[in-house]
């Protein structure tokens, strides 16, 4: 919990920050900066896009600090700003991130191959490790969107169903029918 | 984030799931400095578009404009303007337009025979006076 000294909580910096207390963003930023462009660029698989959607969040956090209640987690609150920001620039530029989708799928295809280690004693094994991981990777970015937010949440930040259904506002049931929804469809996806 | 996950997902399940997180290729890290410091920018002009704005609508005369358009609206919602179209101008412009046709119309105008058929339907032939 702990950055560059500051012993301060999350929930404490946010109350600073709705005081306008610019160093206090900044601990923050410095805190979630890492998780908010991976958590973005997971989900819209562009860089680009992920560093100015995890901007927008950030400024979206300055805005509306002082409307954070203190009822539930900080990140929680900050998750739900950032996955309804990746919700909103995929559905702003629904074509092009389409098209961003399909060419970034293209690079992922070839660097997810390429950045394999050079052949060992099973070059063969190794492929199809690669091919598999690929696979896996482009059935999640198949999901619905709300599924898609629902495995990275769940497996990338670790978060519980309740958690993310508050992330997500939707009823944790719903979460657990998404999960299901989205295992099957990557157990379907990795069927011979 | 939470140390127990009460969900009904199986162990198997649970792998899956992380295999296909763990499989997204490693995003280009950001320079962390720079990325704040674009961060930074964009706030700033943020607050100085909304510090304008906020100064901009404190001013007397956007007060007074805001004010006058906003009872102009209400007056016009409450007595909207009734324009009815004139069709007796309409029908006198439609009238005019056609009025070139009519070669001989100094002749009808004076005889006043518009109920005669016969000398409508001979108009072009009665002599006007110029010929």
């Amino acid at each position: 919990m702990t950055d560059d000294g500051e012993a301060t909580s999350d929930e404490a910096l946010c109350r600073r920050i709705a005081a306008r207390d610019d160093a206090a963003f900044d601990v923050l930023v410095a805190r979630y900066q890492a998780r908010a462009y991976r958590l973005a660029w997971s989900f819209l698989r562009n860089a680009e896009d992920a560093r100015d959607v995890s901007q927008d969040a950030f400024i979206r956090v300055w805005e509306a600090a002082e409307r954070f209640r203190g009822d539930a987690r900080f990140s929680t609150w900050f998750y739900r700003i950032l996955v309804n920001a990746c919700l909103d620039h995929k559905r702003r530029g629904r074509w092009w991130a389409l098209r961003v989708a399909r060419d970034s799928d293209r690079e992922s295809d070839e660097s997810l191959v390429e950045r394999q280690p050079a052949p060992g004693p099973d070059p063969g094994d190794h492929a199809s490790k690669a091919q598999t991981m690929t696979r896996l990777w482009n059935a999640v970015h198949r999901l619905s969107a709300q599924q898609r937010a629902a495995v990275i949440l769940y497996a990338q930040e670790h978060l519980s169903t309740a958690e993310i259904a508050d992330v997500l506002k939707v009823a944790e049931p719903t979460v657990r029918v998404h999960l299901h929804r989205a295992v099957a469809a990557l157990r379907k996806e990795l069927a011979p | 984030m939470t140390a127990e996950r009460p969900d009904d997902l199986t162990a198997a399940d649970r792998e899956l799931l992380a295999r296909a997180v763990a499989a997204a290729p490693s995003p280009p890290e950001p320079r962390w400095g720079e990325y704040r410091a674009e961060l930074r920018a964009r706030l700033e002009a943020r607050r100085s578009i909304g510090t304008r704005l906020r100064r901009w609508w404190a001013r007397p005369a956007p007060i007074a404009l805001s004010f006058g358009l906003a009872t102009a609206l209400l007056l016009f919602t409450l007595h909207p303007v009734e324009r009815r179209p004139d069709f007796a101008s309409v029908d006198e412009a439609m009238l005019g337009a056609s009025l070139d046709l009519l070669e001989n119309y100094h002749v009808v105008e004076r005889l006043d025979l518009l109920e005669n058929f016969e000398v409508i339907r001979r108009l072009d032939d009665v002599p006007s006076r110029e010929s």
